[in-house]
């Protein structure tokens, strides 16, 4: 795997999306290639970043209250 | 012989039980996509009671989340994105090539530290800002893959479209998303400047004849994608030998795009 390559399908790898093989290629050329793997260590602190800054919202009681509510009239 | 009433009435208690754990999931993402708590709260209300209407059509055994999911994307393009959305123009190769610098150039700084050196005073808000710029399209892979957990394949059936064209726009989300916040966190103050262009070499030549999906023109209302020729630079080869993704459950659908 080449540089180019990593670069492309970074987010793919970090998904562990890429099947065995591709996944353990990826890994070799991090052990090999420095620049990548600061640029793939990059990416996965962005994306915790990212994940964690976007934490979900819970819905509101009173929607949980509304919901059930409804549920049951129109099975009624 | 239990009546049909009594029946109608347990089938909703049995719906509850099955869809009320999805709620909170379901209204984070409706937030996302209405953008206002309104508007998300009648949505995640139509998506419950389209959901009971036509829960006797739910398979058994197949991902009930992913059918709730599915619902609301439905519903959520019939009433809301017509009026409310309006279809966005990105010169993607142009975000790609300045994203490719600006990653390039602080790479080293993100790993030692991003929360407290970089991104320690980029608000919550600055984060939902940078999403919500994105086309609706792109955000909605990212929210589905990075929030919700869903799979390529999941996502796939969410949005009724080809999981390469998922993977495709998850690539460009998360990469649209991540240059946003660059671009914050350099407008800030928090990062450098422009770094010299980081050296991109182009696959153009190695992807010449390669087949074309011709039926790429958007829906209506649809983000405008970019270009076909720069989406096949930017797959190129995932269809080789070489480059072959071993996506759960694809037959010849890797990367196709739309």
């Amino acid at each position: 795997m080449l540089c180019d390559d990593v670069r492309r399908v970074v987010y793919f790898f970090l998904d562990g999306s890429m099947g065995d093989r591709k996944q353990s290629e990826f890994r070799s050329h991090l052990d090999d290639c420095p620049d990548c793997e600061t640029r793939t260590a990059a990416h996965r602190r962005l994306r915790e970043f990212i994940r964690k800054r976007l934490s979900p919202i819970g819905a509101p009681e009173h929607l949980k209250i509304r919901l059930s509510a409804s549920l049951h009239v129109s099975a009624e | 012989m239990k009546s049909a009433e009594v029946q109608e009435h347990e089938q909703g208690w049995d719906f509850e039980r099955a869809a009320m754990p999805y709620v909170d999931s379901l209204y984070n993402t409706a937030y996302r996509m209405t953008r206002n708590s309104e508007d998300a709260e009648d949505l995640v209300q139509e998506t419950y009671l389209k959901a009971y209407k036509y829960y006797d059509k739910f398979e058994e055994g197949t991902n009930f989340k992913a059918w709730l999911f599915k619902i609301m994307k439905n519903t959520f393009i019939n009433n809301y994105r017509k009026k409310k959305l309006t279809p966005h123009k990105i010169d993607f190769s142009e975000i790609e090539e300045s994203y490719e610098r600006v990653i390039q150039k602080n790479a080293p700084d993100l790993i030692r530290d991003p929360e407290s050196e970089i991104f320690q005073d980029m608000m919550d808000a600055d984060v939902k800002r940078a999403l919500d710029s994105l086309p609706h399209d792109y955000k909605m892979v990212v929210l589905l893959a990075d929030i919700e957990g869903f799979s390529y394949k999941e996502i796939a059936e969410i949005l009724d479209c080809p999981v390469g064209t998922v993977m495709s726009r998850l690539y460009r989300g998360r990469k649209m998303l991540e240059r946003t916040l660059l671009d914050y966190a350099r407008k800030y103050g928090y990062i450098r400047g422009e770094a010299e262009p980081a050296k991109m070499r182009s696959r153009k030549d190695e992807t010449k004849g390669r087949k074309k999906k011709d039926d790429a023109k958007p829906e209506e209302g649809e983000a405008v994608e970019p270009d076909d020729n720069e989406e096949e630079v930017l797959f190129a080869g995932a269809d080789d030998e070489e480059f072959e993704f071993e996506v759960e459950d694809e037959e010849d659908e890797q990367f196709e795009i739309e």
